[in-house]
């Protein structure tokens, strides 16, 4: 015997109304077999809507019912509780997408309202033949996973360890801190950036609830929300790490000390092979390059490792190996971070050409005492102070041919260093600022600009088109729309300001986490506005600059808020799953196991009974419901609830015949 | 073929300026509603420093559709085609494919070419270069040819005559 149907027809405002003859399609869905009811009204997600459905199941004793709305994106999720509330099973529901599928995609409304006809008809006779379901229960697992150490990650941490979870932070280098510390200060309070990062680093490294994985990179994630396996790879530091105290003497032994270029210092200084990247490292602890080490990479460095010789703790060991950990964690919370768009691609600004054309983060190492420079603003070319030094805004950034985006840090971070360079240098330095539009629009950014502004700079609105390198200075024509004429600026340190992109690795690392990317690359969010923290895939959320370019504050902000998100699964004992996943017809299915070998979850085992047959059968706490199994069984023993053949056939067959 | 059937056409022709028009107008829909005026195309414009040429105003201009007012000016002619503005501007508008329409419109409209650039065409029709091959002077004030340097001849048309008729037949489309 078939369920007793009701059909409901929101208008959407004017949305669907518009462009469907709601009443027509009203009428029509009670001419068709097994509707018992069929009503329409404005807003059906409303309470009067709901109220409505409601009612209706109760009055005409309804089975199923068939809403005719938006996308079940949109709210199959608040439907199923109104008809579960009207007392039907919450599955017996079926969403005619008459929006997205039909209203907003057509002009012409009476074929619009036919094709809404063929869409309803279909579901009707789907709706027809659902079943109740019941969802089954994921135990959770209560602890946490950070991906990366930057200012984001270390915020995500520390807010899930002090709502008493279990948190794994993990970190690619050898320390956490991140783009962070490698600023000098930071705009607009001009607070010192390693001033008011350290303690939120050692605070995070201290934490009881909090377990530091760096130089480790995380290479696999299986598993789902609630229960995630997770595998970590911690790479070999050749240093034991409980007996370095990091005093440093095995840095200042090594062979090739100030010989190896410095990434922590965007290449304008050198460190040794053995190295702190910078003095508050946390952990404070040494690690050995194995790319450059002459030990890992001759097997023989001069007579003998110097940095083996000058440790007393003899912490060295060259004979140390990758490790591979599996951690289990019921969320996750990627912070991966950012790199910087390698100015060299712009041949026109000189960089890579010229030793005096850096990029934002060189400068930033420039000023910071603990830099290359100890602090002091050095051409890197000669040495000598710069009587004038010129930015160059928007280097990639908003480019139809390298980055489309703004960069949302460039012009903040350029005016505060004009800031720095006058309090530096003093009022006589020359500094020209080369801007498209300055963007100052968080809070306090305004004024900052206003004080700059007052600060004796030249503003240059425009783009300059080339750098010339002129013997000893550079020369940059720039015309100036505010005053309609080219100026040739003669200067001595070049600064651009460098589009910031997704992390090199950030591709592979998508597929790792199964997150999706948008169109620029970095991480996707499930909703721009309202789910800006989630991603697609259950239990894995995203902070920080991995998400899209974000300056500090918006960076924790949004961490606080991705573990926030977090907090909500792992504060929960279990979690309901949806029901929609794969069942075995057991007399149909001959063990041939094809959907074991498909099923990207591992949820498929092969069952044998006495008798010596075996089938296949589901682990439902790993089922997703992706589907994969069912397409792939020859036999169609194996089944979606609530998309079985039985169901959609009929369903596929009335929209087309309709 | 002589120069003047290329540069002055005389009368005003209609179906060529219908064409031109539509192709600005598509140039106005395509790149120039995108430029937000940063003027990287005059910072760098070779035709700027002595000719006084900004790209990034004629962009504006054809923006407001002032095009009268350009192809009455000889500051269109300016232009060099090196196209560097092209190559380099972050938004992929092309102030050099508009100058080139603006001066497909002049022509069409019977305006007069600038003298200089008749002398150009002149060069083109008679030997295919905007210029005869010259020799340099090095510092050391030795005179160099192409063969001294080992650069490979440039090459000539073949048959002058059938040349210029086949470069007459394009230019009833583009000067």
């Amino acid at each position: 015997m078939d369920n007793k149907i009701g059909v409901f027809v929101c208008h959407c405002g004017i949305n669907i109304a518009s462009t469907v003859n709601v009443k027509d399609l009203v009428d029509y869905a009670k001419t068709l077999d097994g509707v018992a009811v069929s009503k329409d009204y404005k807003y059906m997600c409303s309470d009067v809507g709901a109220n409505l459905i409601k009612d209706s199941i109760k009055k005409n004793k309804l089975d199923g019912v068939v809403i005719a709305c938006c996308s079940p994106r949109m709210h199959e999720h608040t439907f199923r509780g109104v008809v579960e509330a009207g007392g039907i099973n919450a599955f017996n529901l079926e969403i005619a997408n008459i929006r997205e599928q039909c209203s907003w995609v057509h002009e012409d409304k009476y074929r619009a309202t036919e094709k809404a006809k063929a869409l309803v008809c279909g579901a009707v006779a789907k709706a027809k033949l659902l079943e109740p379901l019941e969802p089954s229960k994921i135990k959770v697992n209560p602890t946490a996973l950070v991906i990366g150490g930057g200012i984001a990650g270390i915020q995500s941490a520390l807010d899930l360890a002090e709502e008493g979870h279990k948190v794994y932070l993990v970190e690619k280098s050898p320390t956490i801190g991140g783009r962070m510390a490698q600023l000098d200060k930071t705009f607009p309070t001009l607070d010192c950036s390693s001033c008011i990062l350290t303690p939120k680093m050692m605070e995070v490294a201290n934490h009881s609830n909090v377990e530091l994985l760096t130089y480790s990179e995380v290479t696999g994630v299986e598993g789902s929300i609630g229960n995630y396996t997770v595998k970590v790879n911690k790479k070999a530091r050749y240093v034991d790490l409980d007996k370095c105290t990091g005093c440093g003497d095995c840095v200042e032994a090594c062979r090739l000390k100030g010989r190896i270029i410095s990434e922590f210092d965007e290449g304008l200084g050198k460190r040794s092979a053995v190295y702190i990247p910078f003095p508050q490292a946390v952990p404070l602890k040494c690690t050995i390059d194995k790319d450059t080490c002459l030990m890992l990479t001759r097997g023989k460095c001069g007579t003998g490792p110097l940095c083996v010789e000058a440790c007393d703790a003899g912490a060295i060991d060259f004979k140390q190996k990758d490790e591979e950990v599996e951690l289990n964690v019921g969320a996750i919370v990627v912070a991966t971070g950012y790199d910087v768009l390698d100015p060299s691609a712009m041949h026109e600004y000189g960089y890579g050409r010229s030793d005096d054309v850096i990029t934002t983060l060189g400068m930033e190492r420039l000023i910071n005492s603990s830099g290359p420079t100890s602090g002091e603003i050095l051409r890197p070319s000669n040495g000598e102070k710069p009587k004038s030094i010129t930015y160059i805004l928007c280097v990639g950034s908003r480019d139809e041919t390298e980055c489309t985006w703004c960069c949302r840090i460039g012009c903040m971070s350029a005016l505060k260093h004009v800031y720095l360079l006058k309090e530096k240098l003093g009022d006589d330095v020359e500094i020209n600022v080369c801007y498209t539009d300055i963007r100052s629009f968080g809070k306090g950014y305004e004024e900052f600009y206003r004080k700059i502004r007052g600060m004796k700079t030249n503003f240059f609105r425009g783009r300059p088109s080339e750098v010339r390198n002129a013997g000893d200075h550079m020369t940059i024509d720039i015309f100036d729309t505010t005053t309609n004429k080219l100026f040739e600026i003669k200067t001595d340190l070049v600064v651009l300001v460098p589009a910031l992109v997704p992390r090199a690795d950030s591709d592979e690392f998508a597929r790792i986490l199964r997150i999706s990317q948008s169109a620029d690359g970095f991480y996707l969010e499930a909703h721009p506005k309202l789910r800006p923290m989630d991603t697609f895939t259950g239990g894995t959320f995203i902070a920080g600059c991995c998400q899209g370019p974000k300056d500090i504050q918006d960076s924790v902000a949004q961490a606080s808020g991705a573990a926030a998100r977090a907090a909500n699964i792992l504060s929960k004992k279990e979690l309901e799953s949806e029901p929609l996943i794969s069942c075995v017809d057991e007399d149909l299915c001959s063990g041939c196991s094809t959907c074991i070998a498909i099923c990207p979850y591992n949820a498929i085992e092969l069952d044998t009974e006495k008798d010596g047959k075996s089938h296949a059968k589901v682990n439902e706490a790993l089922c997703m419901g992706c589907g994969a199994c069912v397409v792939s069984c020859p036999s169609g023993a194996m089944q979606q609830k609530g998309f079985k053949d039985k169901q959609i056939k009929p369903m596929i067959e009335e929209t087309v015949k309709k | 073929m002589s120069i003047t059937d290329l540069t002055s056409m005389g009368e005003p022709q209609t179906e060529q300026r219908k064409e031109i028009n539509e192709r600005l107008r598509r140039l106005q829909d395509e790149i120039s509603d995108y430029c937000y005026q940063c003027a990287k195309c005059t910072s760098g414009c070779e035709a700027h420093k002595l000719l006084e040429l900004e790209p990034h105003k004629i962009v504006a201009l054809l923006k407001r559709g002032l095009i009268d007012e350009m192809i009455n000016s000889e500051i269109i002619w300016t232009c060099m085609s090196c196209f560097k503005c092209r190559e380099r501007c972050p938004q992929k508008v092309a102030p050099v494919e508009i100058l080139f329409a603006l001066k497909n419109l002049a022509v069409a409209s019977g305006k007069q070419i600038p003298g200089n650039y008749t002398a150009m065409l002149q060069s083109v029709l008679s030997i295919g270069l905007l210029q005869d091959v010259k020799s340099i002077t090095t510092k050391d004030n030795k005179t160099k040819t192409r063969t001294d340097l080992g650069l490979p001849e440039i090459s000539k048309p073949a048959d002058p005559t059938k040349f210029q008729m086949m470069l007459s037949k394009i230019a009833v489309e583009k000067v």
